[in-house]
């Protein structure tokens, strides 16, 4: 039997986990590890042609169970999402390495426990994308709902219940998903990608409804949509630091892939269109679209209230998700490729950032907005990474968050909706100003007495996050390059591919040249500089001699601005933070205690005579009536 | 158009840009000496500013970023003012259109929030957060207007939206044709000057003017010149959307200095709003007017 170029990407994914399973614990199985993830991008380098014009590969692996087919493939859009995943595993396993790793043993972690974990979810997504029928994809599904709760759960504590609580959310997802795959079963009698095709066909509109709630519920509590989003935050940003910034950067975009593969391939955004709201001129889309939109706007100002990085990342990230479905179902040319194109963009910055973060917490032990400052005079280099991520993850040029953000908000201009593109950018301006909270309050401002002494993070941890930033630049710059890939995943899933150039996009409503706009911006800056530096010398000063209206500043003096940090906003706004969301979980979890409170009780009062008494009495009436 | 013709284009954008920014500032001053019964400074004092901020003698510097916020706020608006189409000249606007423009004139702000950031000064800080909360305020507004402008343009492209304007004269000018949303506009201008009642972010009273707390010298000689940039980019903004752009350069300057003029009389009669103020200002009644300008765009 010859081996296909996905079984080998397979085997190479599996072989990395045996690798960490059986010879995690000792201290190069990291770098081992990590060479592996090098592999298995080599091994899905050699399927490039997917990424550039499509086609299908398929596994040799293939059974049947009760006369379902069950069988694995990629193309386009598996690629596109593989390539993400293994490019976010292979820097995540690096920066791992060497000096964090060490410092994670000291503290009490489970190295080993932490490698497979990663291994496991590089696997298991792989599969999920790779999935060639409604069994696998649901498989899949699975493995890597529980693969991801066990990176989560690693950390302890804290992380635990957090991680509790995700699983409780991606197995009610998983029923939902299970119940469309049983609707889909009755109505067309088998499981292949096709039969949804067929079920559309034939299900009623209310049915049709049932499915796009079921299906998209379910996808949608890995992607944090609302109101599902409650688990996501402190899962990711409890989950130790490397662990983090792969979860942040792909793990929730497994729910995009789905929602991709299920709803716009299968199912196709105009019968999802076709679905009208009853009493309402709202239909299914409008109604995805605006899930997307809150999914943007509440969580972005959640993060804006966040004191701690990790947590304030991982809200954003939920925010950004946001995006991608908006672009996704708003479903044209420059929608759909600015869907997708954010998810690769996303993952960039959002991995860069939470590394950022990690080298802080390695160096200076915490991740508390108010117990930093001043950092950028100790750690120049991980200010830039920071700085550069934040503006990816704010969308402004010259980042690559800007050019998918911009095909966003030129898709919701040419299909004349205006108030979804005032939500996507009131989103944006909340990001801005919640990134610039973040990074003032750890690199600016004043720098604390007990940080005088903290030095630059080791190379180690610096080389993977340098890599990232420049990918975040040079995909800004040359936006071309990753929107080819975009357009070969566009043209599985059937959505139209807008007309790209290597910087950027060409429409006869405003294009937009990236290599223009950065080479403007760079040589402003260049006038900028010399302007500046040809005027008179200027003197360093400490950060101590510094106006205090009229007193004198000292080392025990803390001089900075970091808590409430939007004071004047919160005024305004403060009180629309009402915590609904959470009140609403918790009165589920409450209605469910007090239930099988109720049914325990029934339970252990062992009396039987009431028992026997009740059943006769039901039997009697059952009878009689 | 050939490479040297384009050269001399983004040469000369940014600086005339300069030089009409800097009469805009001196107009500015005159209007608030003729409201305050003054005489007001010279002709050639906003040139004599700048050149003596930049040729003092004491410059202090708080690191690095403190100097490279600095160059980002000058060199983000130079790069802007690339994409701002002039009569007789387009630049590249074509190659960025109104999103990409609107997404750079952010850079010199994110570039002053950096530089201020590293003065370590709280009164700095506390200016850059009601700097970002004034512009979460005002950019709610300016989105739903360049919404409106550019769906009834059926583009992004500032030049088709500006020849749009100039085919049938005053008659499909932006302001006639759009004067809800033009009126919103204006608001929304208004306070992304962040001159009085919205001067919410010098606050001289408070915070110590803010931004400005640790900025002498060639760092305020960098913010002044950022301002002649803001000043002229934001009045030819407007002139693009909503009065037809410029045929000459006669009316292009005159609509710009014109518009400028209601902002800066109204700046100078007003005292000062409170953050929250502005938020609850700016969110419902240019808001009001742009989404009901836009419902007849649509």
């Amino acid at each position: 039997m010859m081996l296909t170029l996905l079984d080998e990407l397979l085997l190479f994914s599996g072989a990395t986990l045996l690798v960490a399973l059986f010879i995690g614990r000792g201290l190069a199985a990291g770098w081992m590890v990590t060479i592996l993830y090098g592999g298995q991008l080599l091994a899905l380098l050699k399927m490039a042609v997917l990424g550039y014009g499509g086609g299908t590969i398929a596994s040799s692996l293939s059974f049947e169970i009760m006369g379902q087919e069950l069988s694995w493939r990629f193309d386009g859009l598996s690629w596109f999402f593989a390539l993400i995943t293994i490019g976010s595993a292979l820097l995540s396993s690096w920066f791992s390495c060497g000096a964090w790793e060490r410092s994670y043993i000291r503290q009490g972690g489970n190295i080993w426990l932490f490698h497979t974990a990663m291994a496991l979810n590089v696997f298991t997504m792989l599969i999920l994308l790779a999935s060639g029928d409604l069994l696998s994809l649901f498989i899949g599904w699975e493995l890597v709902s529980w693969a991801g709760f066990l990176l989560m759960v690693l950390a302890g504590g804290v992380a635990t219940s957090a991680a509790m609580r995700y699983i409780t959310y991606a197995m009610a997802g998983g029923m939902a998903i299970f119940g469309g795959l049983a609707l889909i079963y009755t109505a067309s009698g088998s499981l292949q990608l096709e039969a949804v095709t067929t079920a559309v066909e034939q299900m009623s509109g209310a049915k049709l409804w049932l499915l796009v709630i079921l299906f998209g519920g379910g996808f949608g509590v890995k992607m944090g949509l609302m109101p599902f989003h409650l688990w996501q935050a402190p899962a990711y940003a409890e989950t130790p630091g490397p662990g983090s910034a792969f979860l942040g950067a792909i793990s929730s975009r497994m729910g995009l892939f789905a929602i991709l593969l299920v709803l716009v391939k299968l199912f196709g955004i105009v019968n999802i269109e076709s679905l009208k709201l009853p009493f309402t001129p709202i239909d299914a889309r409008d109604l995805l679209a605006w899930i997307a939109v809150f999914t943007i706007i509440l969580p972005t100002f959640t993060a804006m209230k966040q004191n701690d990085a990790r947590h304030l990342l991982a809200w954003h990230g939920i925010g950004q998700g946001g995006y991608m479905l908006l672009g996704v179902v708003v479903a044209d040319a420059m929608g759909g490729a600015g869907g997708l194109l954010h998810v690769f963009n996303h993952a960039t910055y959002q991995a860069a950032l939470f590394m950022a973060v990690t080298a802080v917490i390695y160096r200076t032990g915490t991740s508390d907005l108010n117990k930093l400052g001043g950092l950028v005079v100790r750690m120049p280099l991980s200010f830039v990474v920071l700085l550069i991520g934040i503006i990816g993850l704010a969308g402004l040029p010259p980042m690559n968050g800007f050019v998918s953000k911009w095909l966003v908000y030129r898709s919701l201009l040419n299909q004349g909706m205006p108030l979804l593109f005032l939500a996507a950018v009131i989103g944006t301006l909340g990001t801005i100003l919640s990134v610039y909270k973040l990074i003032h309050n750890i690199f600016l401002g004043q720098l604390r007495v007990e940080h005088e002494h903290v030095s630059e993070a080791p190379w180690s941890m610096m080389i993977p996050m340098l890599i990232l930033s420049a990918i975040i630049f040079v995909t800004g710059l040359l936006p071309g390059i990753p929107l080819e890939w975009v357009a070969s995943a566009l043209q599985t899933v059937g959505l139209p591919v807008p007309d790209h150039t290597l910087g950027g996009i060409e429409s006869a409503s405003g294009s937009l040249d990236m290599i223009w706009v950065i080479g403007v911006l760079f040589a402003g800056f260049g006038v900028g500089a010399l302007v500046f530096y040809s005027a008179g010398r200027s003197k360093r000063v400490h950060q101590l001699d510094n106006y205090a209206g009229g007193h004198f500043l000292s080392a025990d003096v803390r001089y900075q601005y970091s808590d409430n940090f939007y004071a004047g906003l919160m005024h305004l706004i403060g009180g629309w933070y009402r915590g609904s969301f959470l009140w609403l979980e918790r009165s589920i979890r409450s209605l469910v205690e007090f239930l099988s409170l109720g049914m325990q009780g029934l339970y252990r009062r062992a009396n039987a005579e009431f028992y026997l008494l009740t059943t006769a009495l039901f039997v009697i009436a059952w009878v009689v009536i | 158009m050939s490479a040297t013709e384009l050269l001399i284009e983004l040469t000369l954008m940014p600086l005339v840009a300069f030089v009409v920014g800097m009469m805009m500032v001196l107009m500015m001053r005159r209007i608030a000496a003729k409201l305050q019964r003054r005489v007001g400074p010279p002709f050639f004092q906003p040139l004599y500013d700048i050149v003596k901020l930049h040729s003092k003698r004491t410059q202090v510097s708080h690191g690095l970023i403190h100097d490279i916020g600095i160059v980002m706020a000058m060199g983000g608006y130079i790069a802007a003012e690339t994409l701002l189409p002039v009569p007789g000249m387009n630049g590249i606007a074509e190659k960025g259109g109104i999103i990409t423009l609107l997404y750079l004139m952010m850079i010199p702000s994110l570039g002053l929030a950096l530089g201020v950031g590293q003065c370590a000064n709280p009164n700095g800080s506390i200016g850059i957060a009601r700097a970002l909360t004034a512009m979460l305020a005002y950019d709610i507004p300016l989105v739903i207007v360049v919404f409106g402008v550019a769906y009834a343009a059926g583009t992004t492209n500032l030049i088709d939206i500006i020849a749009t304007q100039q085919a049938g004269g005053f008659e499909t000018w932006g302001v006639t044709q759009m004067p809800l949303l033009a009126i919103a506009g204006l608001i929304a201008m208004h306070a992304s000057l962040g001159k009085q009642p919205f001067e919410i972010y010098i606050a001289p009273a408070e915070i110590a003017t803010g931004p400005m707390v640790e900025m002498g010298g060639k760092y305020l000689g960098g913010l002044f010149v950022m301002q002649c940039f803001q000043l002229y980019t934001t009045a030819v903004l407007y002139v693009s959307l909503f009065l037809g752009g410029g045929t000459t350069w006669f009316d292009f300057l005159l609509k710009s200095f014109l518009v400028l003029a209601i902002p800066m009389s109204i700046a100078y009669l007003f005292p000062r709003y409170r953050t929250e103020d502005l938020l609850r200002l700016m969110w419902k009644w240019p808001v009001m007017l742009g989404l009901i300008g836009i419902a007849f765009v649509i």
